[in-house]
């Protein structure tokens, strides 16, 4: 596979992935608001798919997740560079996204739920694995 | 900064007797992936690095790798 189509496929997947990420955060907030448990299972379900799906063939399959969470000592001087790269690339979006939540969740007088938490958590972890997808043509 | 590092890998791997990037990547002690950044172009290594290279290639470190300094004025 051409090296530009196998970075759109990527960019395509870390796009997916977050998307898939917030769309469970709105449905739970939604269905929270509507009282609307059987809506809530079945599209938080089909969110949840597309989210693992995506999950698994741009970070599991192409060895990202497993390259960001690697110990130093594993990598090479080249890929301490990219990961670190990645690293402070990653806080700084990181730290626009949750200034921006805190700014609206303070905006609507709303409060933070544990969904909410444990999805800020797992795009911590995506976050640099996505630099890497949407910046390198190989890894 | 301009400065740019050029090397030889690529022929030197040809005259050794085609050696491939992982069998240099494994002497030099880094991935396939960080071997084919280097021959690139793309990624210039660190002085040990450059050093494990030249040995694995079996020559010395100038032989593999050349320096051009930023031209000024």
């Amino acid at each position: 596979m051409k090296p530009e189509k196998t970075t759109k496929n990527r960019r395509v997947g870390v796009i997916i992935t977050i998307l898939s990420l917030c769309a469970m955060v709105i449905i739970f907030e939604f269905c929270k608001i509507n009282r609307n448990v059987t809506l809530f299972i079945a599209t938080e379900i089909i969110a949840l798919i597309i989210f693992l799906v995506s999950f698994a063939l741009t970070f599991i399959k192409t060895g990202l997740w497993q390259f960001t969470h690697k110990s130093l000592k594993k990598l090479d001087e080249r890929e301490i560079a990219l990961t670190s790269k990645s690293l402070r690339i990653a806080y700084a979006i990181f730290t626009v996204v949750i200034l921006f939540l805190l700014l609206s969740l303070a905006i609507f007088n709303a409060a933070i739920d544990v969904v909410l938490v444990a999805a800020l958590i797992l795009l911590a972890h995506i976050l640099p694995a996505s630099v890497i997808a949407w910046t390198e043509n190989e890894e | 900064m301009n400065d740019k590092i050029n090397n030889k890998i690529r022929r030197w791997r040809f005259e050794r007797d085609e050696m491939t990037q992982e069998e240099l990547a494994t002497r030099a002690g880094v991935t396939r992936q960080t071997i084919i950044a280097i021959e690139a172009g793309k990624y210039a290594p660190s002085l040990m690095l450059a050093y494990r290279i030249a040995t694995a290639l079996g020559v010395s470190l100038d032989e593999v790798f050349q320096y051009f300094p930023e031209e000024t004025g």
